[in-house]
């Protein structure tokens, strides 16, 4: 078990802690764009909106690329990915516990007449 | 306070209805009354908290009562303790509803995170939907919760992620 010792994945996670920055991977997922683009519909200016692209690209969840005086953007998935299988581990760490649980009561349901019995 | 929806048991619902906050929504095939003493019982508890494979629990002590302690202790082969929770109930109504605080330490003492977990139980026809809340102090812990969930295949996904990642420098 490890709980401190993915600065990587630390980093996926503060990269998508931001609503701006989930806007920009959404935008992003359709397609790249040039850094003007991403800023228009954030209503933010642009160097707002390069700070926020930095903060992905640390991550790698976007990398850059630049033709001439314009900055084009891309997502890369694979650590988005490995993000959201991260969240499925632990729909399955509860869905173990519960359904230990579900034996549990199960249990406790069978022995209740014996119980009510002694009463 | 929001009703409990109705959902039919075996299912494990997971949402983030705020930045902040995690709810998870289960029905069980059991009496309300039942699945309270399940969940709030230090020997039942013991039955289905399962610890990450390697780990056992050591120590579990549960008061739902308002003021009352929760305390559970893991050891692993290298910690004892390997991890420990605490926290204190606020509120109690029996059989409805339950809310305390929780504190996640490493076996070190350094702290890795607090929450704030309500529980809500609602019966009919006897099944039993169980709504817990997890409130988090900032969005970055919520997904830190998420990120760190207990599972064996914790390790080999972080070795993964450290591998596809390492690949793209």
């Amino acid at each position: 078990m490890v709980l401190d010792r993915s600065p990587r994945l630390d980093v996926v996670f503060h990269a998508l802690a931001h609503p701006a920055r989930r806007a920009i991977i959404r935008q992003l997922s359709g397609g790249e764009c040039n850094l003007s683009e991403l800023a228009a519909p954030l209503k933010m200016t642009f160097p707002a909106a390069t700070k926020h692209v930095r903060v992905l690209e640390h991550a790698r969840l976007v990398r850059r690329r630049v033709a001439g005086r314009q900055h084009f953007c891309r997502l890369e998935a694979a650590p988005l990915k490995e993000a959201m299988l991260w969240t499925e581990s632990f729909r399955q760490s509860w869905e173990a516990r519960f359904e230990a649980l579900d034996s549990l009561l199960d249990e406790m349901s069978s022995e209740e007449p014996s119980r009510a019995r002694r009463r | 306070m929001d009703p409990i929806p109705a959902t039919s048991p075996k299912h494990l619902h997971i949402s983030t209805p705020t930045d902040t906050t995690l709810v998870l929504l289960r029905a069980f095939n059991a009496p309300l009354r039942l699945v309270w003493e399940a969940m709030f019982t230090p020997d039942k508890m013991r039955r289905w908290m399962l610890p990450p494979p390697g780990w056992t629990l050591t120590s579990c002590q549960c008061e739902p009562r308002v003021g009352g302690a929760l305390e559970v202790a893991w050891k692993s082969d290298e910690a004892d303790p390997a991890m420990t929770l605490r926290g204190r109930f606020t509120e109690v109504v029996l059989h409805e509803r339950a809310v305390h605080t929780e504190t996640m330490a490493l076996g070190s003492g350094q702290e890795i995170g607090s929450l704030l977990e309500k529980h809500e139980f609602a019966e009919e026809g006897g099944v039993t939907t169980v709504r817990i809340t997890q409130t988090y102090d900032l969005k970055e812990a919520r997904d830190g919760a998420i990120a760190s969930g207990m599972d064996e295949g914790m390790e080999a996904c972080y070795q993964q992620l450290d591998a596809v990642l390492a690949n793209r420098g």
